[in-house]
């Protein structure tokens, strides 16, 4: 090779070797000066997107992601879904944490447990929690209505919950209603809100306005707020609610069935209703013991999609398998025209809270035996105080005074002495919280019922006074709550972790305005045996504590390998 | 005759080929439907959960245990002998889908006609303004409208003439269709024929109390509808009117000394009309599936949202039913609007 031909040669190689030192100290200044990260915990919380529980659901997913990651070893990734896919995928375990809320069917402690703890509600409800000790506590406070036993049965059960944090609760809902001053008797009732009772003094008509809608007025198919809200006005059941409280009263029966009246039997498996005479539906049918238990028979016979019969049969254990039918034979007993028992296949507490709700709702003889009843006008039969006389689908129902109503002096004792009160109640559905807060704003309603979204309802409250209106806030039996697959997240330290970096106070301010109620145990605060559990033992925003546990031998690290690979699995 | 014999046969034709494509668009939807995650079923019961031999019994009552295609030859048999079935969805769980859609059409169709209405009283007039007066600063207005009002959110002006005349003013309703418990023909007696629009119905009862309460519920939502619509037409009818009014029979009929209004109105516009009829038609069509945001914004129950809530709830009998009611009404638009273009210009005829 010549001379100058191996010169360029070897400086080519210099150049070339210049160029990767050159590259090799930036790249490893970068690596010393790029602040390394540290690992963090990575979950995913899902919400629903389709406003299942109206529009606020986004901020409170928000919310709870920075009061989670604000504390630094969590990596909260935010999720949603329509409700028809989220029901699906907490159902088939897709969801490690996840908000879900809960409207009670029967006012009634067993109600906010036995959904979630026995192991076969917590697998509805997307846990899996599965304790053979908490199960037995369940059964055990179900079967009984010996306060004692139901109180240390309660506690047990709160104590295994904030030990084991299946679910983490979080606040519970406000009732809401605006009317017009003047009107008077609007009760924010914690079971169901009485449109008979509220008066509007020189006038025979009631104007109101709601965002809910109405799916089926058949007691045997509703299940959803507003239905059950009319068929309240229209029907009547065995017993009914005190006009401003939970407390059973006689309705169609003429008590309340107790061990102590001899109504229910000693074991809690036979109930005895003794029924009003001369009783007529609005048709002018008879109310009798048969009709009751042909409508009881024919709702768990029908078993209709996404209606509440399953409470009767399988709650109310009515039936002692899952085959479909009537009652068996000697299960509901009419030994005559006005008295009527229920034999049930085990003892059931709050056999009375079930014979109070909607499914419960006896109707005529003629009701359809084969399918639902229509909805319509002169189809929808009751004995309650209010008969409908018009049902626009999704726009308009107005309830008209029932002339044959058999209890005008049902709240007498609150001080209402005759029921219904006002002669029509006309109730505007309208499709967005919004035009409720016009309708109230221009007076184009006395009343406007839920659902008003917090900013508008803080905006109102601010302007009471000029606008002549008054904003009502009261306790809904609306829980909400976080949801953890402990298959997906099986160590109780993490859910632990969370349930210490919660913050309640941020939701309740950032997102709600303060209207809402923080919850610290699944049993909302005004219902016996509840017991404030998390607040004793987690607070709310302790990072130090979150961070402590998550922080022991690096578990975060081992966890985060462990997700990937339950991940990476599916 | 001859004439009318070929725009039958035409119209026979089109008719012909709207089976295929309607069973084309039946099959896409039964199949994504299906293939889109989410069981409705379970969904039926909201946050609560039965036990499962309540869920298997719904199933069987709702004909979904079948395997998917029974499900698919006894759904295309019930869609064509005219049984659309009962909601499956959470939203209308169980009700009759033709009930919920010949319910609410009366309600999409009147603010349809009422944003067209609208959208035509200005959006033409000013397209034919523009047009005809190309590049000078009326033109220049007419363009800036039509963009700006275009592009403006329907949701956001709805709201802006709630919070105006709904509720500062207070001159008009701020939601729903009616105002108080009797509404138009609710006595069958009433009325021999009811059609479910308020405006009519009540014009048929003879009661011109109603026909203001049911016309003052359908201003803002229409004059919402009709503003946004208007920028489009507006545009639209310029762009058309542009090529017309520099076309050779205006300069023709200007060369012969016709007055230019006439020239403007009689010839230009005219014929600019054709596609612009076309483009209307199709977009009342649009309508009819629903404006969905200005029902929404106004509370009114219409085709819009029954398909919002039942995408959102993946109601599969109810959003079936809502497309093949669209379809149906998309063809025979399409041939109301080849007969009006026929009408307008006799050249189609021949």
């Amino acid at each position: 090779m010549p001379p100058a031909r191996a010169s360029a040669g070897r400086s080519r190689l210099l150049i070339v070797a210049v160029v990767i030192l050159v590259i090799a100290l930036i790249a490893v200044s970068a690596y010393a000066l790029i602040p390394k990260q540290t690992a963090k915990l990575p979950i995913e919380l899902w919400y629903n997107n389709s406003n299942h529980y109206g529009s606020t659901e986004v901020a409170v997913a928000l919310a709870l992601q920075n009061s989670i990651a604000s504390c630094g070893k969590v990596q909260v990734t935010l999720k949603s879904d329509v409700w028809t896919a989220y029901k699906t995928r907490w159902t088939q375990q897709q969801m490690p944490m996840f908000l879900l809320g809960w409207y009670p069917d029967y006012f009634d402690t067993d109600d906010y447990i036995s959904p979630f703890l026995a192991i076969s509600g917590a697998k509805s409800e997307g846990s899996f929690y599965n304790n053979s000790q908490v199960d037995q506590w369940v059964r055990d406070e179900a079967s009984t209505s010996d306060p004692a036993i139901r109180a240390d049965r309660f506690a047990k059960i709160q104590a295994a919950l904030v030990e084991d944090v299946p679910y983490i609760p979080l606040w519970s809902g406000a009732a809401q209603v605006a009317y017009v001053n003047g009107v008077q008797n609007v009760e924010l009732h914690p079971v169901s809100y009485k449109w008979f009772i509220v008066n509007k003094p020189g006038a025979t008509q009631l104007n109101a306005s709601t965002s809910d809608h109405i799916i089926d007025l058949d007691p045997a198919s509703a299940y959803d707020f507003m239905s059950i809200e009319v068929i309240n006005q229209v029907f009547d059941t065995l017993l009914v609610y005190d006009a401003k409280n939970t407390t059973l009263l006689p309705g169609l029966a003429t008590r309340v069935p107790t061990v102590a009246n001899g109504d229910v039997s000693a074991d809690g498996k036979s109930y005895t209703f003794h029924l009003r005479q001369g009783v007529t539906f609005s048709d002018g049918t008879q109310f009798n013991s048969s009709v009751m238990k042909r409508s009881i028979d024919r709702t768990m016979r029908l078993d209709l999609a996404g209606s509440a019969a399953f409470l009767l049969y399988d709650v109310g254990a009515l039936r002692a398998d899952h085959l479909a039918g009537n009652s068996a034979t000697g299960v509901i007993d009419t030994p005559d025209p006005y008295n009527i028992t229920f034999h049930l296949f085990s003892p059931v507490s709050f056999f009375n809270q079930l014979m109070a709700f909607s499914v419960s709702a006896p109707v005529p003889w003629n009701y359809n035996p084969s399918g639902k009843q229509p909805s319509t006008v002169g189809s929808v039969i009751g004995t309650g105080p209010y008969v409908l006389t018009t049902h626009t689908l999704d726009s308009l129902v107005v309830l008209d005074k029932n002339p044959t109503y058999y209890k005008p002096n049902l709240y007498a004792v609150d001080g209402i002495s005759s029921v219904p009160v006002m002669n029509r109640v006309v109730i505007n559905i309208r499709s967005s919280d919004a035009a409720l807060k016009q309708d109230i704003e221009t007076k184009t309603v006395d009343v406007a019922f839920r659902t008003i979204s917090p900013v508008d309802l803080a905006d109102l409250q601010a302007r009471q006074s000029s606008l002549g209106i008054t904003v009502k806030l009261g306790s809904s039996p609306q829980i909400r709550f976080l949801v953890f697959n402990v298959n997906l997240i099986p160590d109780k330290r993490v859910r632990q972790a969370i349930a210490y970096s919660v913050d309640r106070g941020a939701i309740n301010s950032l997102v709600f305005l303060g209207q809402a109620t923080p919850l610290y145990s699944m049993v909302p605060s005004d219902l016996p045996f509840a017991s404030p559990v998390f607040q004793g033992r987690y607070g709310d925003a302790q990072c130090a504590s979150a961070n402590a546990l998550l922080s022991q031998a690096g578990y975060a690290i081992e966890l985060q390998r462990e997700l990937v690979a339950v991940a990476r699995d599916r | 005759m001859a004439r009318d014999g070929s725009l039958l046969a035409y119209v026979l034709a089109r008719m012909a080929l709207a089976i295929p494509m309607l069973l084309i668009l039946l099959t896409a939807v039964f199949i994504v439907l299906r293939v889109l995650p989410g069981d409705p079923i379970l969904a039926l019961w909201g946050g609560h959960t039965p036990p499962q031999p309540a869920i298997d019994a719904a199933r069987q009552q709702l004909g979904l245990d079948q395997p998917i295609p029974v499900q698919y030859v006894t759904y295309l048999r019930n869609i064509f002998t005219g049984n659309f079935g009962l909601s499956i969805g959470e939203t209308y769980r169980g009700q009759s889908v033709w009930t919920q859609i010949s319910t609410r059409f009366p309600a999409t169709l009147e603010i349809a006609i009422g944003g067209m209405a609208v959208a035509s009283l200005v959006g033409i007039p000013l397209g034919v303004l523009g047009g005809s007066n190309r590049d000078k600063p009326i033109d220049l207005a007419v363009r800036m409208f039509g963009t700006i009002i275009w592009v403006i959110p329907i949701f956001w002006l709805g709201l802006v003439l709630q919070l105006v005349f709904g509720v500062w003013l207070q001159w008009l309703p701020a939601n729903g269709r009616w105002t108080g418990a009797d509404t138009p023909c609710s006595v069958p007696s009433s009325c021999a024929v009811r059609t479910g629009m308020y405006t009519v119905d009540s014009l048929i009862e003879g009661n011109l109390g109603h026909f203001v309460n049911a016309v003052a519920h359908l201003i803002l939502p229409s004059v919402t509808l009709g503003l946004v619509l208007s920028g489009f037409f507006a545009k639209t009818v310029r762009a058309n009117m542009l090529r017309t009014v520099s076309a050779d029979f205006t300069e023709a009929a200007r060369a012969r000394g016709v007055p230019r209004r006439a020239i403007v109105y009689r010839h230009a516009f005219k014929n600019a009309l054709v596609p612009v009829v076309t483009v209307l038609g199709l977009q009342f069509a649009i309508l009819f599936a629903g404006a969905v945001l200005t029902e929404k914004t106004f509370s009114i129950e219409g085709i819009g949202i029954l398909l919002l809530n039942s995408v959102t709830s993946k109601d599969m009998t109810m959003i079936q039913g809502v497309v093949v009611f669209y379809a149906t009404i998309i063809v025979i638009i399409s041939l109301v609007i080849d007969v009006i273009g026929a009408m307008i210009d006799p050249r189609i005829r021949l």
